[in-house]
């Protein structure tokens, strides 16, 4: 199969799996408790009033009209309008998309270089005290909960040492720096649970390059050690983490609801976690969407990386 | 007193009967000035009147400096949807209408009516027509002039089922589309569905829909924001944020400040932080739970209205061990009500005495005695009510700030005298369901603790939860007398008529008990030291035309 | 040879194998700090309500927010209970939903890997492309977005982590059973004109158990986190439960009031026991793939 074909597989498999996640979510919308109208009314409000707004927001008509309205417009790059706010959709999206952005971009510059580090030392020391404190610790931190380690963060460098601001939200205009500053804090628990995946990875890939035989030839035809781990056994250790990367790249942008929720940041996430409460079905099926847009993207990405760094692997030799 | 006896008598004679009543009763000590103030108010009763007696209505000192180039900056609560003077019911949204838009008057944090784009008003004998008179000058922040057609307009578009109105439930049964008719350019009669002594309440910024826009408004509020008030729209950005300017166009003395800017946060932690971190320099509103941190910070001011915000714990009067009375009864008994205003508020709240008469309002008879905690009397009940050995409820509540807790605290005072119940705190969208009979969990359930905000009267607190065919009885409370007593506070015009009844109204619900008012807590603001003269409301309102910050 | 002793040294090699693995996992240093922690939190969830020397739920307004003392070691809340007893009393509601929730997932995931990797074709292809919809979102997001659409009790959390988790198990066991698919056994099964059902449950399923084993205690790690974040959240365990993630959410306003007690001890309790599953995992895979 040549590249060509590979990729628009790939792509077309995605539209796919786009457009079922888009079914999924149109229709567990559906069993969300309550209507439009009374959550923006109120549970006070009189009931006619709130039909008389459920009717202007078209949300009593039939479902498949309501998703034909919708995924219509949605394929033409309307994302439609939001039933709460009365505005369209898309600049709420990019706002949060682009905070989202921020935080992942951070998280990912101090994780990525941190978990190939640990990774590559821990091989270095295979089966050695060193590489089990790695391997273990690292584990260990994948499955704290965030709002554990961020809870611990703001009690020792927010509230005792003072160092960092335990808020991410920032004045309207904000500079670079200041903005960096407050997302220090709730970058460092994605951090901590990305690290264990991709030092694992960057482990194993070390492991297997310092084994293989080109290494050897190389430390035999007498290149110093640390020559030989820059350009021979690094590039292949970096190659499973690709993918290790671009798998947790969904939920570097839509899954942080709870780093959102603790440190007061209007992400994509606790973009659509409110959009559901709201029942605000055109918001919430384009953040969904978007998040299954980057996730998509991302590990396209990753495949067409990891097959055109990698050699010994043909396209289409995956699955 | 500093009364002129000689004026007094002359006033007497011209007065109408409801002022020369309220006047009686100031003078035979009956009535104390705050409540002649405020009820003079409500009934329109002239300045200059409440002059002659000595009274002046207290005014928000206004600071002496010139207007200043100053920029205030709020935090509130983000407006959970489009903001829009029809639809808008949450508080960061009618914080948001109020900035810009004025009502025909202004209910004060003592509760004491003034007047605002209308400078008077007066009730015909029977109560049912009240007749406003509209101040002359008014513009809108677009330069056209107000006047009674705008007005005319926006309480018809509020009182009409098809809007989608929020104010719809408040108006019910109190005005209609076509009751609000104009008289002249400048003169408005409100033909109400039946008497109602309060009514000026539901024109004022209690009923925070109320602001006055143009005759013409088609919707799409936000694009315009447009008002009458001291401030006009500089910028609108959904979820983030407002500033606005000072308008120079206003009828009344200009703003002090040059411009406000109003930050968008969720929850009570971000606001404060947001204060802490000096990003803003006044946070409305702050609850006790989660506000701990500048309750007792010598850097901020804590500004306490007193409100008569409460949660109402109900018990359904027909179903299982609740239908008897006496278990009502004893389950009331058996609460520490210092205790849960001490642990709960810190004490920054007034103490609940199972009726809607909270002790900030000046109707409420403060002769029957404040129902305390007895536990012996309450196991007393309990036996006589044949469950000695012990009886088990079951308690569906919402996540609200402190509802949780208090349900809590509600489970171990009960627990002390044989009262089992078991707790079942759900999510406030499941809690309320479809808030119609059968389909809400709040009006189905046995026993349920609900959130009710703050009014300037009585008045939907003693209909809608309690009356027989009340929307909202989630108690299924059925009580003729009762029925009957409420329609007469409503309509009676006169304070001590007022009073007579609530005394008979407290005394007939301490009696039946189908709802616990445990408390009524203060509403919060925090403001850094140096703010002076911004006013919040305990409605979520924040005037700030006279606020400096030194 | 007759059948019956290859048989027996066949049960015999197996019994070896397993005694083997046995002890490789109890000598290994990692399961066994985990099975410690885990074993103190069972404990706890199983008597800890009987030995607390206060009662967890009860309410002592004279004494709210206490610092740590003698009388309260780990001092109290808001609402003046008492902070060490809710800890103790909290593991009771998460090893119970996790473990269930968990339970569910590995059943339903199991059956649905059987069939996929044993069929294959348009069933694997139709199922496959929905997981993958599904999985595009984090899993967090997914089981947050149905609570939100159900509601939140004990019951649904199990019943939509049980679900959310379905996928992710079915894909390892759809791996493991496309390794065993080309087996002489399988074949052997087929020719002897075994039913679908009875090749898949009887003869391929005691084959896939290592690996199910090894994913089961990895997803009870994550059932955990999922719980807390959801209690967190609001959407998981409901008051008035001493549940960590909600006791933690209850509090973490206060901790910039000083009140640092009320949100530490449930913090470093929910770590110790998803960092102790984690271990137990980590020692089991580690055995079973020697």
């Amino acid at each position: 199969m040549s590249g060509l074909r590979f990729v628009l597989r790939r792509v077309a498999l995605s539209l796919v799996t786009l457009w079922l996640l888009s079914v999924i979510v149109f229709l567990g919308a559906q069993v969300l408790p309550g209507d439009v109208g009374r959550a923006i009314l109120g549970p006070l409000a009189d009931p006619r009033a709130v039909a008389a707004l459920d009717h202007k927001l078209g949300v009593d008509r039939p479902l498949l009209v309501q998703y034909w309205d919708w995924s219509s417009h949605f394929v033409t790059g309307d994302m439609g309008r939001s039933l709460v706010y009365r505005q369209p959709v898309g600049p709420f999206l990019a706002a949060a998309l682009a905070n989202s952005l921020k935080l992942a971009a951070i998280a990912f510059l101090l994780v990525v270089p941190l978990g190939i580090f640990g990774g590559v030392v821990a091989a270095m020391n295979v089966g050695r005290a060193l590489d089990r404190i790695i391997t273990v610790t690292g584990l260990s931190m994948t499955v704290v909960p965030e709002f554990v380690s961020s809870i611990v963060l703001i009690l020792i460098f927010g509230v005792w040492l003072e160092w960092l601001p335990v808020s991410a939200s920032w004045r309207e205009g904000a500079g670079a720096f200041t903005q960096f500053r407050h997302l220090l804090l709730p970058a460092v628990p994605l951090v901590l649970v990305l690290f264990g995946y991709i030092a694992r990875m960057a482990r194993a890939g070390t492991v297997e390059a310092l084994d293989a035989d080109y290494t050897r030839t190389a430390v035999m035809k007498g290149l110093p050690f640390r020559t030989v781990v820059w350009r021979h056994v690094l590039p292949n250790a970096l190659l499973p983490t690709i993918t290790v990367i671009a798998t947790q790249m969904g939920y570097l942008i839509g899954g942080l609801v709870v780093v959102e929720t603790v440190f007061h940041y209007q992400g994509i996430g606790s973009l659509i976690y409110n959009a559901a409460k709201a029942k605000d079905f055109p918001m919430l099926e384009s953040g969904v969407l978007m998040i299954g847009v980057v996730y998509t993207i991302a590990t396209l990405i990753a495949d067409v990386l990891y097959s055109l760094l990698n050699p010994r692997i043909r396209f289409g030799g995956r699955e | 007193m500093k009364a002129d006896w000689k004026r007094i008598d002359l006033l007497r004679r011209n007065a109408s009967e409801l002022e020369a009543d309220a006047i009686e009763q100031y003078l035979t000590g009956n009535v104390g000035r705050r409540e002649l103030l405020r009820y003079g108010a409500t009934i329109g009763m002239s300045g200059a009147v409440l002059a002659t007696l000595g009274l002046v209505p207290e005014t928000t000192p206004r600071a002496q400096a010139a207007p200043a180039n100053q920029t205030i900056r709020a935090g509130i609560e983000v407006p959970a949807s489009a903001v829009d003077p029809v639809t808008t019911g949450d508080a960061g949204g009618l914080c948001m209408l109020q900035q810009v838009g004025e009502f025909l008057c202004i209910d004060g944090p003592d509760l004491v009516l003034r007047p605002a784009l209308a400078t008077s008003w007066k009730p015909n004998a029977k109560g049912d027509v009240w007749t406003f008179s509209l101040r002359q000058g008014v513009k809108f922040h677009d330069g056209r002039p107000m006047t009674a057609d705008d007005v005319v307009a926006t309480f018809d578009r509020l009182a009409n089922p098809k809007n989608a109105s929020n104010a719809l439930s408040a108006f019910k049964g109190v005005l209609a589309v076509g009751g609000t008719r104009k008289v002249d350019d400048h003169t408005v009669a409100f033909h109400l569905d039946a008497p109602n002594g309060n009514f000026p309440y539901y024109t004022s910024s209690d009923n925070y829909n109320a602001i006055i826009i143009p005759a013409d408004f088609k919707g799409d509020y936000e694009k315009s924001f447009i008002g009458t008030g001291p401030f006009k729209l500089e910028k609108y950005t959904a979820k983030v944020g407002a500033s606005f300017t000072r308008f120079d166009g206003y009828w009344g003395p200009k703003a002090l400040p040059a411009r406000t800017e109003f930050t968008f946060y969720q929850g009570m932690q971000s606001k404060v932080l947001a204060l802490q971190g000096r990003q803003v320099d006044i946070i409305v509103p702050v609850a006790v739970q989660g506000g701990q941190a500048i309750l007792h910070d010598p850097r901020f001011q804590i500004i306490r209205l007193r409100s008569a915000a409460h949660e109402q714990v109900h018990m359904r009067t027909d179903m299982g061990a609740l239908r008897d009375k006496r278990v009502r009864r004893a389950i009331a008994l058996s609460l520490d009500r210092k205790g849960l205003v001490a642990g709960l508020f810190q004490g920054l709240s007034d103490l609940g005495n199972d009726s809607p008469f909270a002790p900030v309002f000046p109707s409420t008879n403060t002769s029957v005695p404040q129902r305390t905690q007895d536990i012996k009397q309450a196991k007393e009940l309990l036996a006589a009510a044949g469950h000695a050995k012990g009886v088990n409820i079951k308690l569906t509540t919402e996540k609200y700030i402190e509802i949780p807790d208090y349900a809590v605290l509600i489970q171990n005072f009960a627990k002390a005298i044989g009262v089992n119940i078991t707790l079942k705190v759900e999510s406030q969208s499941a809690y309320y369901g479809k808030a119609v009979f059968g389909q809400s969990d709040w009006l189905d359930s046995e026993m349920g603790i609900t959130d009710y905000g703050h009014r300037g009267v009585p008045n939907v607190y003693l209909a809608a939860p309690l009356k027989s065919d009340g929307t909202w009885n989630a108690a299924h409370f059925k009580n003729p007398t009762y029925d009957r007593l409420v329609a007469s506070y409503v309509a009676a015009l006169d304070l001590a008529g007022q009073r007579a009844v609530s005394k008979e109204i407290e005394t007939l619900l301490l009696d039946e008990t189908p709802v616990i008012f445990g408390y009524f807590y203060n509403y919060l603001s925090a403001a850094v030291k140096g703010l002076k003269g911004a006013q919040p409301t305990a409605m979520a309102q924040l005037f700030l035309q006279n606020a400096t910050l030194s | 040879m007759s059948e019956v002793t290859t048989a027996s040294v066949a049960v015999e090699t197996l019994r070896t194998v397993r005694r083997e693995r046995l002890r490789v996992i109890l000598r290994s240093p990692t399961f066994l700090a985990g099975a410690i922690l885990v074993g103190f939190w069972i404990l706890c969830a199983l008597v800890g309500a009987a030995v607390v020397p206060v009662d967890p739920y009860a309410t002592d307004l004279l004494h709210e927010l206490a610092p740590p003392s003698a009388a309260h070691w780990f001092g109290t809340d808001q609402l003046g209970r008492d902070v060490f007893s809710r800890v103790i009393v909290g593991a009771r509601d998460i090893l119970t939903v996790a473990p269930l929730a968990t339970l569910l997932g590995t059943t339903l995931g199991t059956a649905l890997g059987l069939v996929t990797g044993y069929f294959g074709g348009i069933v694997d292809e139709t199922i496959s492309r929905l997981i993958e919809a599904v999985l595009a979102l984090p899993l967090i997001v997914v089981a947050l977005l149905a609570l939100v659409a159900i509601g939140a009790s004990d019951s649904t959390v199990v019943v939509v982590i049980g679900l959310v988790f379905t996928p992710v198990i079915s894909r390892t066991v759809r791996a493991a059973v496309l390794a065993e698919r080309s087996l002489d056994y399988v074949s052997a099964a087929e020719l002897r004109g075994e039913g679908s059902l009875y090749i898949m449950f009887v003869e391929i399923l005691p084959n896939v158990v290592p690996p199910i084993l090894v994913e089961t205690t990895v997803r009870l790690g994550y059932a955990i986190f999922a719980v807390a974040s959801l209690s967190f959240l609001g959407f998981g365990i409901q008051p008035p439960s001493a549940d960590w993630g909600l006791t933690i959410a209850d509090n973490y306003g206060l901790i910039d009031g000083g009140f640092w007690w009320t949100v530490t001890f449930p913090a470093i309790a929910v770590a110790s026991l998803v960092v102790g599953v984690n271990l137990l995992a980590d020692g089991l895979s580690k055995a079973l793939a020697e």
